[in-house]
C-alpha cells in the first residue's frame, strides 16, 4: 500500500505537466520531471518515463505542442510548449481541482470533527 | 471535436513510424544523459548513475510501448499483422485456401444472386418521383372477398376529381397495336394512359414531351403518342427525328411527341409498354362497346394515385371509402329499374381498398415472392452446411498446428490474442469467398433472369446495386465468424502443457474435436435431407404435370396469333380474311386440320362469360361465368378433343341461321346433371329480360385451358360466325410433320393476303405447355442443384471425420488386430459411430422436412407433403452417398498393418 501512496492519477499528471509548462515557459521531458521532482519534495513517485505517453496525449489533444531546440548545455532536446487552448484547459482543470479539493476538505474535516 | 483531432493525430501516426521511433528514442536517450551527468555530478560512479537513472527512469521498453500504443491505432496495426500472418499461412497451404475460397464462393454466390434478385423483384421500387406516396386503388369484391383493381372511367373521373386526400390521381389501361412505320408493321405493346399519367408519377420527357392534360380532353381527338425509350431504340435506332413524325397505329396516323427517360417502364414491373396514347383515344383504340368511356359498367382502367404527404393512407382509404359510396349510389339509382335488391346490397356491400403503391401493380411479383423466398433459405441452408463444413476442415487443420499453438501459447500469446488471429484468418477467407462469390452471384443471377419473362427481367434494374453488394460483404463476415469460431472453441480447453509434449494421436486426445466435428457431421445431414426431400417433392410435382391429362394432342400443332380488327377493317373483311386464311392453310402440304380460336389453350389467359341456362335457376351468389371461346369449325378435330355428343360447328352455322353452342362435360353436368343436354338453351345477354337464345349441338370431353394444374371447369365454345367481336385470334394448325416448318409457310400466306397483317406469339403448343411450366421447372431445377451440393458437402465432411478418426485410433485398431480382430469387426468399429451419426441426423431431418413440407402446399401438384417417394428416395439417396463417402476413407483402417500401428508413437 505504501508504494500506490505516492502514485499519480493520470488526470492529475496532466494538471501538473500543464501548470508547470505554464510556470517555467518551454521545456524539455527532463526539465519537466526535475521541476516535478523538485516541488514535489518527493512526496509524488514517478516512473519519470510514463511522462513521455502523458506528453503525447496532450499533444494530441491539441493543449501543447514540441519542438526541437537546442538545450544549456548545447544538447539538442524536444521543447513543449503551452498552447492557447493548453491554457483554457489549464484554467478549467485548476477550478474543478480546486473544487474537488475544497469539498473532499469539508468532508473530510467535518467527518473528522464528528 | 477534440476526439476528432486525436483520432488526426492517431492516424497520422501510423506513417512515417520509423522517424517516430527514432524521435522517440532520442528524447528518451537525451532525458537519460542528462540525469546519468547529474548523478555523477552528485558524485557517483559512472555506472551506478547510469543505472540510478535507469531506476528513476522506470522501464524503457514499456515506455516505448505504451507511447507506441498511443500514437498509433493499436486495433488497426495488430490487424495489418494479423493479416500479414493470415496471407502467409493462406499461401502456404494452397489447396485448402482453393477449396474454402471456391466453396465460399459458391454458398456466397448463390445467396447473393438470389437475394440481388429478392432485392429488385420485392424489395425495388417503381422508378419514379417520391414512389413512397403512391397507393394502389382497389375494392373488394363482396362476393369472393377479393381485391378487385378494375374501375369505370365515369368512377375513375369522380375519384379524381372529387377526392380530398391525393395531389393527383391517374389512370391507365393495357392496350396492343398494330403498329406501322416506314412500311414496316409489327405487333407492339401499349397503354392508355390519362393526362395526368407522367405528372403524377414525376417523370419528365428525355426528348420531346410527355402526354398532358391538354392531349386528353376529347374522345378520339389527340392523335398523339409518347414512345418508350427502348422501343425508340429498338425499332427506330434512337433517331431523334422521329419526335414529329407519324407512326400508323391501327390504321391511324399519330404523331410522336416524345420519349420517356431510359429505365422508366410505367407503374408495373412485369410490363414495359412500348407507345403510350392519351385515354381519351380509347375510342380509336378500343372501338367496342363504343360507349366505354361513359358506361359506369364497363370496368377496365386500373387506378394508382399521390397521396398528399400530410395524409395517412387511413385517412385516404377512409375519405376515399364513402366518395366511392356516393357515387356507387348514383349509378345505381340510375339503373333502379334493371337491378334487383339482392344485386344492389352486394354492389353497396364493396369497399375501397388502398395498397401501397411504391411498386405499382405487383401482379407478377406477388406470384414470385414465394418461390423466390423459397429459393432464399434453400441457399441460405446451403450456405449453412457450407459453413459447417469449412469449421470441419478449420478443426482439421487446427490439429495440424497444435505445435505452433502451444508455442505461442507458451511464450506468452493470450487466448483471445490467438482467437482474434484465427478470426482474422477466417474472416480473410470468407471476404475472399465473397469477391469471388460476386462473379458467381453475377453469373447466377443473369441464368436465373433468363428463366423470367423477357419483359420483366429487362426492367430489373441494376442487379448489384450497394444493397446486394452490403448483403455480400454481410454474408461473408457471417460465414466466416461462424466456421471461424469453431477453432477458438476448442482453443478455450486446450492446455499449454498438453500442446506442447510432443503429441501423438493417442487414444484420448481429440476427444473434444472429435466431438465438434461429430456434431458439425449431424447438423449437415439435419440441414441436407429436408433440401433434398423438398427437391424430391418438386421433381414430383412437374412430373405430374407433365404427365397430366389435358384432354387435348399437344404434338405437331402449329400456333400463332393475329388481330386484322386492329387495322381498322370493316367486319366483312375481317371475316373474309379469315376465310381464305384457313381455306388457303388447309390446302397446304401436311396439313391435317386447321382452325382459329380466341383463347389458344395452356396460354395462360381465357375469357369468362356470364351465362343463363334453361331451365336451371342459379344461387343468389352462384358463379355463372363460365370459361368461353369462339372457334372456326374445325377446332376439335384440330386439337384431338373427343365430342361425348352431338355435332360441331360447320360452315352452314352462319349469323343468319339459329344461335348455337357446344358445352364441354363438365358444364353439361353441373348445369343438367344426368339429363341430356342437347337442344336445351343458354343466353349471354346482358338484358335480364332476354331468354337463352344459343341452343347446345355438342357436348365435348374437359380438357385444360388456362394452365396444366387446374381444376375441371365449365367451359362453353360459341361459333365466330355468329360472334360479334372478333379480337385476337390464334391460328391452330395440325400437321403431320414437324410444325414448325409450317410456320414459314404461314407467314408467307399471311403476308401475301394482307401485308400489313404483323402475327406474333408464333409457337407451337408443345412448346407453349413447356413454357407454363417455367416456374416450376426452375425451382426443380435449383432445389434438385442446391439439394445435391449439400449432400455433396455434407459427404465430403464425413469422408473427412471418419479419415480424421482413423488416423486417431490407428494405435487402438492395431491393438486390435494383433489381439484377433478380423477386419470387418475393425470397419463396424470405424463406421459405427457414423452410421448412428448420420442416422440421427437423417431421423431429425426428416421430421424437419415432413413439418416444412406443409408451407411447400399449393407450389406442389398432386403431391402430399409427406409423400413417400421423395422421402424414401431422398434417404435413400443420402443414406448410399454417404455410406460410400465413410466407407473409403474408412477401409484404410483396415489396411493397417498391427507391427507399424504399434509402433507408430
Amino acid at each position: 500500500m505504501a508504494e500506490t501512496h505516492g502514485e499519480v492519477l493520470q488526470g492529475t499528471l496532466d494538471l501538473i505537466v500543464l501548470k508547470t509548462l505554464e510556470a517555467l515557459g518551454p521545456l524539455h521531458g527532463y526539465g519537466i520531471a526535475m521541476r516535478i521532482q523538485q516541488v514535489s519534495e518527493d512526496l509524488l513517485k514517478l516512473n519519470q518515463g510514463t511522462l513521455y505517453p502523458a506528453l503525447l496525449r496532450l499533444e494530441q489533444r491539441g493543449w501543447i505542442s514540441s519542438k526541437w531546440g537546442v538545450s544549456d548545455n548545447n544538447r539538442k532536446a524536444k521543447y513543449y510548449t503551452l498552447t492557447r487552448s493548453g491554457r483554457k484547459q489549464l484554467l478549467a482543470e485548476t477550478e474543478s481541482w480546486e473544487r474537488m479539493a475544497a469539498l473532499m476538505t469539508r468532508l473530510l474535516g467535518r467527518a473528522e470533527g464528528a | 471535436m477534440e476526439w476528432l483531432q486525436v483520432m488526426v493525430a492517431r492516424l497520422t501516426g501510423l506513417f512515417r513510424r520509423r522517424v517516430l521511433d527514432a524521435e522517440l528514442d532520442r528524447e528518451l536517450s537525451v532525458h537519460l544523459e542528462a540525469l546519468t551527468e547529474e548523478n555523477i555530478r552528485r558524485g557517483m560512479t559512472e555506472q551506478a548513475a547510469r543505472h540510478a537513472a535507469r531506476r528513476a527512469f522506470g522501464g524503457l521498453e514499456q515506455t516505448k510501448e505504451s507511447y507506441r500504443d498511443r500514437r498509433g491505432l493499436p486495433f488497426f496495426e495488430t490487424l495489418a499483422q494479423d493479416l500479414r500472418y493470415a496471407v502467409r499461412m493462406l499461401v502456404k497451404s494452397p489447396g485448402f485456401t482453393l477449396v474454402t475460397v471456391l466453396t465460399l464462393a459458391l454458398g456466397i454466390g448463390a445467396n447473393t444472386g438470389l437475394f440481388s434478385l429478392v432485392n429488385s423483384v420485392l424489395l425495388g421500387n417503381l422508378p419514379v418521383r417520391n414512389p413512397e406516396e403512391l397507393v394502389v386503388v382497389k375494392y373488394t369484391d363482396s362476393r369472393s372477398q377479393q381485391a378487385q383493381e378494375d374501375f369505370s372511367y365515369p368512377m375513375y373521373q369522380a375519384l379524381r376529381d372529387k377526392n380530398t386526400a391525393f395531389r393527383n390521381v391517374l389512370t391507365r389501361s393495357g392496350v396492343d397495336f398494330n403498329a406501322s412505320y416506314g412500311g414496316q408493321s409489327e405487333r407492339a405493346t401499349g397503354e392508355m394512359v390519362s393526362g395526368n399519367y407522367f405528372e403524377t408519377l414525376g417523370v419528365r420527357a428525355f426528348l420531346g414531351r410527355l402526354i398532358g392534360p391538354e392531349d386528353d380532353r376529347t374522345p378520339g381527338a389527340h392523335p398523339v403518342a409518347v414512345l418508350s425509350y427502348g422501343y425508340w431504340q429498338r425499332r427506330f435506332g434512337s433517331d431523334a427525328a422521329v419526335v414529329g413524325k407519324d407512326l400508323i397505329l391501327n390504321n391511324n396516323p399519330i404523331r410522336v411527341i416524345g420519349i420517356t427517360p431510359p429505365g422508366f417502364y410505367g407503374t408495373e414491373m412485369a410490363r414495359n409498354p412500348d407507345i403510350r396514347v392519351p385515354m381519351m383515344m380509347a375510342t380509336v383504340f378500343r372501338p367496342v362497346p363504343a360507349n366505354r368511356l361513359e358506361n359506369p359498367r364497363h370496368r377496365w382502367m386500373t387506378i394508382l394515385a399521390r397521396r398528399k404527404p400530410q395524409v395517412t393512407v387511413g385517412q385516404a382509404q377512409a375519405s376515399l371509402d364513402i366518395l366511392y359510396h356516393q357515387v356507387l349510389a348514383a349509378e345505381l339509382q340510375e339503373r333502379e329499374s334493371s337491378i334487383n335488391a339482392h344485386d344492389k346490397e352486394r354492389t353497396l356491400a364493396s369497399r375501397i381498398q388502398l395498397e401501397p403503391g411504391n411498386q405499382g401493380f405487383a401482379h407478377l411479383r406477388t406470384e414470385m415472392e414465394r418461390p423466390l423466398l423459397l429459393m432464399f433459405c434453400v441457399t441460405g441452408i446451403v450456405l449453412l452446411v457450407a459453413c459447417a463444413n469449412l469449421a470441419n476442415l478449420l478443426l482439421a487443420r487446427n490439429a495440424k498446428r497444435k505445435q505452433e499453438i502451444s508455442v505461442r501459447l507458451a511464450i506468452g500469446a493470450g487466448r483471445g490474442r490467438l482467437i482474434r488471429q484465427w478470426l482474422t484468418e477466417s474472416l480473410l477467407l470468407s471476404v475472399l469467398g465473397g469477391c469471388a462469390g460476386i462473379f458467381v452471384a453475377y453469373w447466377a443471377e443473369t441464368a436465373l433472369l433468363g428463366f423470367l419473362p423477357a419483359d420483366f427481367s429487362a426492367n430489373l434494374q441494376a442487379p448489384m446495386d450497394f444493397r446486394v453488394l452490403g448483403f455480400a460483404l454481410l454474408a461473408s463476415l457471417f460465414t466466416g465468424l461462424l466456421f471461424g469460431l469453431a477453432p477458438a472453441f476448442q482453443l478455450s480447453h486446450a492446455g499449454v502443457s498438453i500442446t506442447l509434449r510432443h503429441d501423438s494421436p493417442s487414444i484420448a486426445s481429440g476427444e473434444r474435436i472429435f466431438c465438434l466435428r461429430s456434431a458439425l457431421i449431424f447438423l449437415q445431414v439435419a440441414l441436407s435431407l429436408p433440401l433434398l426431400i423438398g427437391a424430391g417433392l418438386f421433381l414430383h410435382s412437374l412430373e405430374n404435370l407433365r404427365g397430366v391429362s389435358t384432354g387435348f394432342v399437344k404434338e405437331n400443332v402449329f400456333l400463332t396469333t393475329l388481330n386484322p380488327a386492329m387495322n381498322g377493317y370493316p367486319r366483312e373483311r375481317i371475316k373474309s380474311l379469315y376465310d381464305d386464311l384457313l381455306a388457303l392453310v388447309r390446302a397446304m402440304p401436311d396439313v391435317r386440320a386447321a382452325s382459329l380460336t380466341t383463347s389458344s389453350v395452356i396460354s395462360g389467359g381465357w375469357d369468362q362469360e356470364g351465362v343463363k341456362v334453361e331451365g336451371y335457376l342459379p344461387g343468389a351468389d352462384e358463379n355463372m361465368s363460365p370459361n368461353a371461346a369462339i372457334i372456326s369449325p374445325g377446332y376439335f378435330a384440330t386439337m384431338g378433343i373427343p365430342f361425348v355428343e352431338g355435332r360441331d360447328f360447320t360452315e352452314q352455322d352462319t349469323a343468319a341461321r339459329p344461335k348455337v353452342v357446344i358445352i364441354n362435360e363438365t358444364m353439361a353436368h353441373y348445369f343438367f346433371g344426368n339429363k341430356d343436354p342437347l337442344g336445351k338453351k343458354i343466353g349471354t345477354e346482358d338484358d335480364p329480360k332476354a331468354p337463352p337464345d344459343r341452343e347446345i349441338i355438342g357436348v365435348v370431353k374437359d380438357a385444360k385451358y388456362v394452365r396444366l394444374s387446374e381444376a375441371p371447369r365449365r367451359h362453353f365454345y360459341a361459333p365466330m360466325a355468329q360472334e360479334l367481336r372478333l379480337l385476337d385470334m390464334t391460328l391452330q394448325v395440325r400437321t403431320s410433320g414437324d410444325p414448325e416448318k409450317i410456320g414459314n409457310l404461314v407467314r408467307a400466306q399471311v403476308h401475301d393476303l394482307d401485308a400489313n397483317l404483323p402475327l406474333y406469339a408464333t409457337t407451337t403448343l408443345e412448346i407453349q405447355i413447356d413454357d407454363s411450366l417455367m416456374q416450376e421447372r426452375l425451382i426443380t431445377w435449383l432445389s434438385s442443384l442446391f439439394g445435391l451440393l449439400a449432400t455433396l458437402l455434407a459427404s465430403l465432411g464425413l469422408s473427412g471425420i471418419v479419415a480424421f478418426s482413423v488416423s486417431r485410433r490407428t494405435r487402438e485398431i492395431g491393438i486390435r488386430m494383433a489381439l484377433g480382430a478380423q477386419p470387418d469387426d475393425i470397419l463396424r468399429h470405424v463406421v459405427g459411430h457414423m452410421a448412428f451419426l448420420v442416422t440421427a441426423g437423417m431421423a431429425v431431418g426428416l421430421a424437419a422436412a415432413y413439418g416444412l413440407s406443409r408451407l411447400l402446399g399449393s407450389m406442389l401438384y398432386e403431391v402430399g407433403s409427406a409423400d413417400p417417394r421423395a422421402f424414401a428416395g431422398s434417404c435413400f439417396l443420402l443414406g448410399v452417398v454417404a455410406a460410400l463417402a465413410a466407407y473409403w476413407p474408412a477401409r484404410r483402417a483396415t489396411e493397417v498393418d498391427p507391427v507399424v500401428a504399434l509402433r507408430y508413437e
